[in-house]
């Protein structure tokens, strides 16, 4: 009796040794790789931007020069088209129910107290269009003076997103905007517009083109604008070979005369590379390419994932990207750097390895001293789409431990940061049926 | 202290022959209880593995049954594999922003209004996009065949969509034949529809 007892027991704890180690064996190695672990953030609650009804989506976060957090989102337009015949009690119900059109609103708020309060959101498009979001969501960029400028795409009359517009709006200083103006001279041919504020104070709107349609792969194209509004040039070519999908990164140096902007490049044989591409005369005229990971993601379709770029004050480029690489177990969001301007790149970091067939989409945010703060969407255990983050040391070894910042009942996508001194900020789209709203999460750093 | 008696009392009850017997007779028995388990819950454990979230790790493959699903269509109405059960269905996954998708559709129209002649079915599947902008890509393309909705991406991550088109030639018995990333050309369009069962 007494030896069956002695015989179960060690059986039981042999199984449960196995079991602990296969459970060690399963968890997330990225998050265990380096020799020290950054230290994770805490995040406050959840909070809501936009009016729910309204299925608020693709936000995106900025800082301004005084402090204040600004976003920038799309919802449902809410007029005559979309009003129900309906009696008024039943509004919201059926207003769900009924085919919705894909006219939108941008909508711009701003909060002087690190999200606590937002103002009231101001509308950015003088006329209801039907505004892309996603990845060719709006973006914004500020001038001096705390000017907004805002630019987002919008399809043909026919409804082609691929051949769409790119709208740029500024703030008129009596708290409204002027009306939305058209940039791209070739009508049809523009998406997913970039806005910047170079240091000379122009305002520098890129995007990627298809005025010349063939051969297949996009050309880069940048214009100039006056802190007032004014084109100050037309619209020029500065690259070509990008895919034709994916959202642009750009950040400055050498008060602007160096300007670096990455983007994915598609070669004859469908293979999607990431590129650093570097401009010495202010955006003028742009180097050849530099591939910063021979990742050799080879696809046909359409990946719709840009990368990000940010420097510190090192003057040491950052960037991170999604790529499904040579084989689905290389599938991930990774990251680089480069400490001589481009020139040559660290070998890539895997932040997060793809724990499902999904393109993910990741954003950065870099601080002066070189942390580098990542957010992205990847699946969880249930198969739904979540936000995640991870922190990276300056001295580019120490990782945090992967965070789950979202819990979704349905799906979270395209994470946007904004960071500044004291404060970081995320916020991202989430969705569940037809049915969406924006959550912003907020913490404060240095404690 | 009654049901320990009782169960140590079990055996000495038993001859020693009638115990051998017994015990071949019970392995005998395990063995086909697991066999006629095995027949019963496999059906059963494979349409487990055959929901979403447990398809993870199983990725659709030219020679496998096509992993069912259920969709609503734009109108609201049900759809799943079993809605094209008994007829070769091309499923073409795409999305409304989406600029090879766009290049391909006029050839997937063209496949959906001979559908009906050559005994087969077409089945759009919209992923990562809304309904107002599917609806409106529908009327601009002309689109003549089913569209279905997936809102939640959940087919979009079985079927292993890492970015549309995508379309997935199905024979009438519900077993995959041929698999097209990226957009689709005539002749792949031909091969598929053959692989399929289509022009027997």
């Amino acid at each position: 009796m007494k030896t069956q007892f002695t015989r179960t027991v060690a059986v039981v704890t042999v199984e449960l040794t196995l079991c602990l180690f296969l459970a060690a064996c399963g968890a997330d190695i990225s998050a265990r790789r380096g020799t020290g672990h950054s230290a994770s953030i805490t995040f406050g609650p959840e909070q809501r931007l936009g009016q729910n009804d309204k299925n608020p989506s693709t936000p995106f976060l900025r800082f301004a020069p005084d402090g204040r957090l600004y976003a920038v989102w799309t919802e449902d337009d809410d007029g005559p088209s979309l009003k129900p015949k309906q009696p008024a009690a039943h509004q919201h119900k059926s207003r769900i129910k009924m085919a919705p059109s894909p006219m939108r609103v941008a909508l711009l708020a701003s909060s002087a107290n690190g999200g606590k309060t937002w103002s009231s959101p101001k509308r950015v498009n003088d006329r209801v269009e039907a505004i892309e979001g996603e990845e060719g969501g709006p973006r914004l960029a500020f001038g001096p003076d705390n000017k907004v400028y805002v630019v987002w795409s919008i399809p043909n009359q026919r409804g082609d997103k691929t051949r769409a517009n790119i709208r740029f709006a500024m703030e008129d200083g009596k708290g409204g905007f002027i009306p939305a103006r058209t940039l791209n001279e070739i009508k049809d041919t523009a998406r997913f517009p970039i806005v910047e504020l170079a240091p000379d104070h122009t305002v520098l709107v890129a995007w990627i083109d298809r005025r010349i349609d063939n051969p297949t792969p996009r050309d880069l194209y940048l214009m100039r604008i006056s802190p007032n509004g004014q084109q100050l040039t037309r619209s020029y070519k500065v690259g070509e070979g990008l895919c034709e999908c994916c959202r642009l990164g750009i950040a400055f140096a050498d008060g602007g005369k160096t300007i670096y902007m990455v983007d994915r490049q598609v070669s004859k044989e469908q293979i999607r590379n990431h590129v650093l591409r570097k401009s010495t005369d202010g955006g003028a005229t742009f180097g050849a390419p530099a591939e910063f990971s021979d990742d050799g993601w080879q696809v046909p379709s359409c990946p719709h994932s840009g990368p990000s770029i940010g420097q510190d004050s090192r003057g040491y480029l950052h960037m991170t990207w999604f790529t499904l690489g040579r084989s689905p177990d290389k599938a991930g969001v990774y990251y680089t750097v480069s400490k001589n301007g481009g020139q040559t790149f660290a070998p890539r970091q895997l932040i997060h390895a793809n724990t499902a067939a999904e393109i993910l989409h990741t954003t950065q945010a870099v601080t002066k001293d070189g942390t580098v703060y990542f957010a992205w969407d990847n699946l969880d255990e249930a198969n739904r789409a979540q936000i995640f983050f991870r922190i990276l040391a300056p001295d580019g070894k120490t990782w945090s431990p992967v965070q789950q910042i979202s819990r979704a009942r349905g799906n979270a996508n395209r994470p946007a940061l904004a960071l500044s001194d004291k404060e970081l900020h995320v916020a991202w789209t989430e969705t569940e049926g037809e049915e969406s709203w924006v959550v912003l999460k907020s913490a404060a750093l240095g404690q | 202290m009654g049901r320990v008696k009782e169960r140590s009392a079990w055996p000495m009850k038993t001859p020693r022959l009638q115990r051998t017997a017994f015990r071949r007779m019970s392995f005998s028995g395990l063995a086909l209880f697991c066999c006629v388990a095995d027949l019963i819950f496999q059906p059963v454990i494979a349409w487990s593995q055959n929901t979403p979230q447990s398809r993870r790790d199983s990725a659709p493959a030219v020679g496998a049954a096509a992993f069912s699903f259920d969709l609503k269509s734009l109108d609201g109405k049900p759809v799943g594999l079993q809605t094209f059960h008994g007829k070769p269905l091309v499923m073409n996954f795409f999305a409304s922003w989406c600029d090879p998708c766009r290049e391909e559709i006029p050839l997937i129209n063209d496949l959906a209004s001979k559908a009906s002649k050559d005994g087969y079915s077409v089945l759009g599947i919209a992923v990562e996009d809304g309904r107002a902008a599917v609806t409106q890509y529908v009327t601009e393309a002309n689109l003549v065949f089913p569209i279905a909705l997936d809102l939640n991406s959940s087919v979009k991550r079985i079927y292993r969509i890492f970015g549309p088109p995508a379309t997935f030639f199905i024979d009438a018995q519900g077993v995959i034949r041929d698999i097209v990333l990226g957009p689709m050309t005539p002749e792949r369009a031909r091969d598929g529809l053959k692989k399929a069962g289509v022009f027997r």
